[in-house]
């Protein structure tokens, strides 16, 4: 089912949850909205189960207008962040509920519930209550109970906050083998971003109501359009500055005397000769030996190094601040040594100060 | 593409109303409407009618009227009088009577009402307070007995538990006896009587409702905001009076204020130390004037009216009590600062001498507090009553004079039909009410949330009064006419009475079941109709039950629209009519069957009480604002 937001605003009170939201999800697609707490995420995906009702816009599924069809009408699943297993009935009897509201003859019910329990790799825990249950499989009764009714859409709001990190994992890779495997257009919500990157085809990065970015994975983590995506997704190293001067996509700015060369994320937002901009790059833009002659070059003190297995991140005190860069694993410089490193000018990103909001913790 | 056209205002209002939502919201607007609001609003009404015309005279009569508002008023609480006898001839002084309460103090009827609420809840909190810190705070021996047995004062044993204050207190009574016999003053007999009497009998009854309120209050309080002060270097009686104390307020200022408008309501304990020592100061209140006005009355027209004045009065000062007392605890909620799970709350053993003295104190309390409900089963088990001074000759006949009493056995069976009745409206109007409350933004959810509490807050009188000039006036030669079928109103005046009792654990049960399970049955198709009847009645069936048993209970023991609804048609009255008739009563016996249809009523009580909580799980604090 493909699934599609036309404008979409919701208002709680004062407060502007969801600010004019379009996006168009295609059938099959594992479809993330990302954000940070409060960023409007979890009340677009219940706008889209019919739990909440936009003040405004439309939402539309396989062309149909359903902005006002209740929620018990539409052919989509919710899996809740706390799970929402009801206390006093079984697995079974949980899973299979939405197979009695259908009508579904007693042998189906039964034969569809085991198949679905396999699928979860819940097989033999029919009869349990959910407070019998772990984290993990208390997630994936949830999980079961939405795919039974094999719902056009499956929503998944925060799914797999509750479960520890390694349970995480497991489970971020049973959901994508199953949702591959089933075809079904999966809508997830989360403020985590290495789930949503490891889960979505696409990604919609919202903040204060708004969609900021729609795209891949790879697109918004190279090519982030705003300073708050490229801030919000992954780690980065970030310089203010003076634009000196703009030609083409290349611009060339001036931070604390010294010259920097970058590029713009668009071909939206050009900043003038004079404009104060922030310069961002990511730790793994950084490389010992220049590649060309138009790389910027910088250097510093190690402070800090530390092991991440597939690599070292190194903290450097330059001129400019504090600056973090990735380097192989192999390399072997101790503390308080001076290092020269080498940023390409496509690896550093130039958005303008004024009007954007840089993500903080 | 087809768009649907864009949603109107209204619309949008409607919306959210589904078939369910709507059909109770409807029923709930109509009970309320019907059965509370426009009968107290016509009992208002008649207070400023005077002549058929609008006018402030019944009222400013009432205000200068000595009867009920005495200047300068009698402050003459003890009086000493010789008593003489014949002896050989000549008369010889005998010795001294020390009347308290007989000759004053008397205020005037509205200030005397003011004055015994007022006392009767400084009391009461006094008592609750102090058992409530014990309680909740310490462990020692014997706790959970004592758990149980602070639940014993509130069980109502309406117009006997005054009767057995006279039997106390009176000239022939328990304590002249221990006077007279124990410690020897043959000269000297004392009484209790008028407004302390009554004072006396309300704080005993119902110091348990702050105690239940504070009590509640101080086990959800977060133990480390006291264990900060007590790391800070306050203990005992100081971080009682800076921490513990104001954290506790809103729980013991709602209990109070409880208090202050059962005090005020109140008809048990003037008509039942009437009964023990004639009519009296005790009798100089505002609620018994209004009962004593209607019950003297042949016709309703003949109600003077100054007694509609006086219900006014009693209006205004309740629900000026109420609203203060619901936005004062409303805005200190703060006794729950921190967020998540349950804890522990904090309780220390006693030590050392505390060991024997906690228990002790608590033991003297209970047995001074719960003495009415003793002394009600002594009365229904002996002679006490006939022969006075002290209980003897402990045989069951007494109790047994309730089956043959044709007017009991009757009484019983009309009082068990109508609470019956009440229960079914009850549960589902509070039901559909409190469901509303706690789930749904609709338009007007507010004053249905006030509604649900309020009825707690109008003295049963007024109700009894408005349900007589309304259904008079509209309902006339209807089977809800309070001429020719007055006991066919009680099934509505038990049901907006006691509602409160239904929706308030229905609603603690909804706050319980997280909304996602609803929103999960939904979104898997399940109609909301399904949703209520498979997925949220399944989990709070217990508090459904815990809130009926409750209701009927309390219904079963109503006293003020009981008498005022059940004089007018004996025949079909409820048995709080029939106690009050029997305690009243000169033949043989009546007194005794009086106390033994009490008797059975409290068994009722714990009966219900003990289902609730074990259905619960927990202690229901089932009286709040």
């Amino acid at each position: 089912m493909s699934i599609e937001l036309v404008q979409v605003s919701k208002r709680f009170g004062k407060v502007l949850a969801v600010d004019k939201v379009s996006v168009e999800i295609e059938k099959g697609e594992f479809f993330t909205f990302l954000g940070p707490s409060g960023c409007g995420k979890t009340t677009t995906l219940r706008i889209i189960a019919g739990l909440e009702i936009p003040d405004e816009g439309r939402v539309i599924m396989d062309g149909a207008d359903i902005t006002y069809l209740p929620p018990h009408k539409r052919d989509t699943a919710m899996v809740f962040q706390n799970y929402a297993l009801w206390p006093h009935m079984t697995v079974f009897e949980n899973v299979a509920y939405g197979l009695k509201v259908r009508k579904y003859p007693k042998e189906e019910i039964r034969r569809k519930v085991k198949e679905v329990l396999e699928l979860v790799r819940l097989e033999g825990l029919e009869d349990r209550y959910p407070t019998q249950l772990s984290g993990g499989q208390q997630q994936r009764v949830a999980l079961a109970r939405a795919l039974v009714v094999e719902p056009k859409a499956l929503l998944l709001d925060e799914p797999l906050s509750n479960l520890d990190a390694k349970l995480r994992i497991e489970m971020r890779e049973e959901l994508k083998r199953i949702q591959k495997s089933l075809n079904i257009t999966a809508v997830y919500v989360t403020h985590d971003q290495e789930e949503a990157m490891v889960l979505s085809d696409r990604i919609a990065v919202m903040n204060r109501g708004r969609v900021v970015q729609i795209g891949s994975p790879e697109e918004l983590y190279g090519r982030p359009k705003t300073l708050f995506v490229a801030t919000f997704i992954g780690k980065y190293n970030i310089l203010e500055g003076v634009v000196r001067e703009v030609e083409g996509d290349t611009v060339s700015i001036e931070s604390s005397g010294i010259r920097i060369r970058g590029v713009l994320p668009s071909s939206d937002v050009k900043p003038s000769v004079g404009e104060v901009v922030y310069a961002v790059f990511r730790p793994h833009g950084a490389y010992l030996k220049p590649s060309s002659d138009r790389d910027n070059e910088f250097f510093g003190k190690i402070s800090l190094v530390s092991y991440l297995g597939e690599h070292l991140e190194v903290r450097v005190e330059t001129r400019l601040g504090k600056m973090l860069i990735y380097l192989p694993p192999d390399f072997r410089l101790p503390l308080g040594e001076s290092i020269k490193f080498y940023v390409p000018q496509h690896n550093v990103l130039v958005y303008p100060k004024k009007g954007e909001e840089v993500y903080s913790v | 593409m087809r768009f649907i056209e864009r949603e109107s205002g209204l619309k949008k209002v409607l919306r959210s109303f589904d078939s369910f939502i709507a059909i109770n919201l409807a029923l709930a607007v109509a009970f309320f409407t019907l059965f509370l609001i426009l009968p107290v609003l016509s009992s208002a009404v008649e207070a400023f009618l005077d002549k058929g015309a609008i006018s402030l005279r019944p009222i400013i009569e009432v205000l200068t009227n000595p009867e009920y508002v005495r200047l300068p008023p009698s402050l003459e609480v003890v009086r000493v009088e010789p008593v003489y006898g014949i002896v050989n001839g000549s008369v010889v002084p005998l010795g001294y009577i020390v009347s308290i309460g007989r000759y004053g103090p008397d205020f005037g009827k509205l200030v005397n009402s003011l004055f015994v609420s007022f006392t009767t809840a400084a009391i009461a909190t006094v008592l609750g307070v102090i058992a409530a810190f014990v309680m909740s705070r310490y462990r020692f021996p014997g706790k959970s007995v004592f758990g149980v047995l602070l639940i014993v004062p509130l069980l109502a044993t309406p117009f006997v538990n005054g009767y057995v204050i006279g039997r106390v207190f009176g000239r022939d009574g328990l304590i002249n006896m221990f006077v007279r016999e124990v410690l020897g003053f043959r000269n000297v007999t004392i009484e209790l009587v008028g407004l302390p009497a009554v004072i006396l009998v309300q704080s005993l009854s119902f110091f348990p409702i702050v105690y239940l309120n504070a009590y509640a209050s101080m086990i959800n309080l977060d133990p480390s905001l006291e264990e900060q002060a007590e790391n800070l270097g306050s203990s005992g009686l100081r971080l009682f009076r800076t921490i513990t104390f104001p954290l506790s307020l809103p729980g013991v200022a709602a209990g109070a204020a409880l208090v202050f408008i059962f005090s005020l309501e109140d008809l048990g304990a003037p008509i039942g130390v009437k009964a023990a020592f004639g009519l009296g100061l005790h009798n100089k209140l505002l609620s018994y004037d209004v009962y004593d006005h209607f019950r003297k009355a042949y016709a309703l027209e003949l109600v003077s009216r100054s007694a509609y004045a006086v219900t006014f009065l009693m209006l205004l000062i309740s629900s000026v009590g109420f609203i203060l007392i619901r936005s004062y605890v409303s805005l200190r909620q703060y006794a729950m600062l921190s967020k998540g799970g349950r804890w522990a709350p904090r309780v220390r053993s006693v030590k050392g001498w505390r060991k024997v003295a906690v228990p002790l104190g608590l033991a003297i309390i209970l047995a001074i507090t719960s003495f009415p409900q003793i002394g009600t089963v002594l009365m229904a088990f002996s002679d006490w009553a006939i022969t006075g001074t002290a209980p003897r000759n402990f045989r069951i006949e007494y109790f047994l004079t309730i089956a043959s009493d044709a007017d009991i056995v009757r009484a019983i069976g009309n009082s068990v039909r109508y609470s019956l009745m009440a229960l079914a409206v009850m549960v589902l109007v509070g039901g559909g009410l409190a469901y509303i409350t706690s789930r749904r933004r609709v338009p007007g959810s507010g004053v249905l949330d006030l509604l649900a509490t309020l009825p707690i807050a109008i003295p049963g009188i007024v109700i009894g009064v408005g349900y007589m000039t309304f259904f008079n006036t509209y309902f006339r030669g209807t089977i809800l006419s309070p001429v020719d079928y007055p006991t066919n109103l009680l099934v509505f005046t038990y049901s907006a009475r006691r509602i409160p009792f239904v929706v308030r654990p229905i609603y603690a049960g909804l706050q319980q079941v997280h909304v996602s399970l609803e929103e999960a049955a939904h979104n898997l198709g399940a109609s909301r109709n399904r949703v209520y009847l498979t997925v949220i009645l399944p989990l709070i069936i217990g508090n459904v039950v815990a809130g009926a048993l409750t209701a009927f209970v309390y219904s079963m023991n109503e006293v003020s629209t009981s008498l005022l609804l059940g004089a007018r048609d004996p025949e079909r009255a409820p048995l709080t009519y029939w106690i009050s008739d029997r305690i009243g009563g000169q033949t043989l016996g009546a007194v005794s069957a009086a106390a033994a249809a009490c008797v059975l009523l409290m068994i009722l009580q714990l009966a219900s009480i003990a289902i609730s909580n074990t259905i619960l799980r927990q202690r229901v604090s089932f009286l709040g604002v």
